[in-house]
């Protein structure tokens, strides 16, 4: 296993005239949670999008496992191990959960057989065995959410990169996505997340980036950044003790 | 007889659907219009009586037939539709489309003129039949009606059960997030076109069969009149295809045997105007209709 599993060197993003990321770098190392915070606009889910080749880079690049990624398709990259759930949570609203987790659990191949494998994820998601049959779409955006990180469940990746999960959920939901999360954690699963809520983020990550304007302007282990509530204000807008 | 000419809506109903699901299948995976598929429709007609002249009995023609129309079909993929992405691209890409069809009346009439060309199918292939309560069937015609019917099974049980046809579905809801879920794209539109095509030649050949002549024309006439079907049942669902398809035929054979003559011609596009000003999204559609349905 090498030392890191995701490393981003430089990685420079525009649309048009708009640079979004101006040479951001960042890594993740196996087994590890890291948390990407910053206010609207500061590029992190540029950042997620640059890294699953949804949007092309202008300059840098990104190493997975050693090995550049160079311009390999979205559906390459979740072959090899990198499961992105996008903002919005990129259900399939017009399949039904089972279908939706087909479809991840074929991505590559898996240790456990689908049966064994549906199974766990019942048992982790009673709510999605009770809708199994239904159309993803007509479920609550909580229970998408479900939806979404079962998928990490049914074939985990090697590496979770995870936008904004507790974007529109209820406070009750955002507490049970993160259980869940939590759970990935503990089990060993690597983890890149961008948060909006602060509290939440610092909370649950190992080491912490914050993103301002395209770039990084602190890093370190998510309990330094917590105790530094003056940066943190400063470049976020906004007080942990508020978040 | 009222019984001969439902029986004959029904046929020309069926091959209107094969046409129509071609056109609602690529729509619904892409979002754009394929205006190439009404000339790849025409062009099967000559390619399969070519492979009949050839000597190939009638089932290797129409094998022939798909695997040439679902190449066509590759190909207005990578010429018209590979480059133009998302929905800036929409436009550029279905004008695209029409000019490649339009390139390929132009090359069929270069090489096989501009009149129709005979096929030379066996005269009892074409007559042979019975008598049922009155309406005269050859076995062409329920040939062709089994075997439509055959194929439209297969597509639904193809987009509904198998995992191709869980990828065309996750790509017809959202390719971004299909993409995401390990699902390659790129390859999934050009298995749809591959399909849409091969049934659309199909078609051609069949029709051909039935007339006994291939025509450059028809791509204009017959293959347009299933983009108005696809209106009709709503864009980009497969049930949609077939009723509308059905309907239209049924309302054209009802309407010759009536008396209506060349006015059953302009049938389709009259229902369709009326369908859309009742139901915008067509009988199927739902208002978003991104997604290829049941």
């Amino acid at each position: 296993m090498p030392e890191t599993l995701l490393q981003v060197q430089d990685l420079a993003v525009s649309y048009g005239p708009i640079q979004a990321l101006r040479g951001c770098s960042i890594e993740v190392r196996p087994r590890e949670a890291v948390a990407v915070i910053g206010a609207n606009g500061a590029g992190k889910t540029t950042l997620l999008k640059a890294l699953s080749n949804l949007v092309p880079a202008k300059s840098g690049q990104v190493l997975f496992r050693g090995e550049p990624l160079g311009t390999r398709g979205p559906h390459r990259l979740a072959r090899d191990g990198m499961l992105h759930i996008p903002e919005g949570r990129g259900v399939l609203g017009t399949m039904s959960v089972l279908e939706n987790l087909r479809l991840s659990y074929d991505i590559r191949p898996a240790k456990l057989s689908f049966a064994v494998a549906l199974e766990e994820v019942f048992a982790c998601f009673p709510r999605l065995s009770e809708r199994r049959t239904q159309k993803a779409g007509s479920m609550s955006g909580g229970e998408q959410q479900m939806l979404a990180l079962a998928r990490a469940l049914i074939n985990p990746p090697d590496v979770l990169l995870l936008d904004e999960p507790s974007l529109g959920l209820s406070p009750r939901m955002v507490k049970e996505a993160y259980r869940i999360l939590r759970m990935f954690r503990d089990r060993g699963m690597a983890i890149l997340l961008i948060e909006q809520n602060v509290h939440i983020a610092l909370g649950f990550a190992h080491r912490g980036y914050v993103l301002r304007q395209g770039q990084v302007m602190m890093q370190g282990a998510c309990s330094d950044l917590g105790s530094d509530p003056d940066i943190l204000k400063h470049y976020l807008g906004t007080s942990v003790e508020a978040a | 007889m009222v019984g001969d000419q439902i029986i004959n809506g029904i046929i020309l109903g069926s091959m209107y659907a094969l046409i129509a699901l071609g056109y609602t299948l690529v729509f619904g995976v892409l979002d754009k219009l394929n205006f190439a598929h009404s000339e790849v429709f025409m062009a099967g007609g000559y390619v399969g009586l070519s492979w009949i002249a050839l000597g190939a009995p009638v089932w290797l023609a129409i094998i022939g037939v798909a695997a040439v129309a679902g190449i066509m079909g590759l190909a207005v993929e990578l010429i018209s539709f590979r480059k133009f992405k998302g929905s800036d691209g929409q436009i550029t890409a279905s004008l695209s489309s029409l000019a490649v069809g339009i390139v390929m009346i132009d090359l069929v009439q270069k090489y096989w003129g501009s009149e129709p060309i005979a096929i030379s199918l066996p005269v009892a292939l074409r007559t042979a039949g019975f008598t049922l309560g009155g309406m005269t069937l050859t076995w062409l015609k329920v040939g062709i009606l089994g075997f439509t019917l055959i194929l439209m099974i297969g597509l639904q049980v193809l987009v509904q059960k198998t995992a191709l046809g869980r990828n065309i579905r996750a790509v017809a809801d959202n390719p971004a997030s299909a993409s995401l879920l390990g699902v390659d794209v790129k390859r999934v539109n050009q298995q749809t076109f591959f399909i849409a095509s091969a049934l659309a030649g199909i078609a051609g050949l069949l029709l051909t069969m039935r007339t006994g002549f291939a025509s450059s024309d028809i791509g204009l006439g017959f293959g347009l009149k299933a983009l108005a079907i696809m209106g009709i049942g709503g864009m980009g669902d497969l049930r949609g295809a077939v009723i509308g398809g059905l309907v239209v035929g049924l309302c054209e054979g009802l309407g010759f045997q009536f008396g209506f003559g060349r006015l059953a011609d302009i049938m389709v596009w009259v229902l369709m105007i009326f369908v859309l000003v009742v139901r915008p999204a067509g009988l199927f559609g739902n208002a978003t209709a991104r997604d290829v349905r049941a």
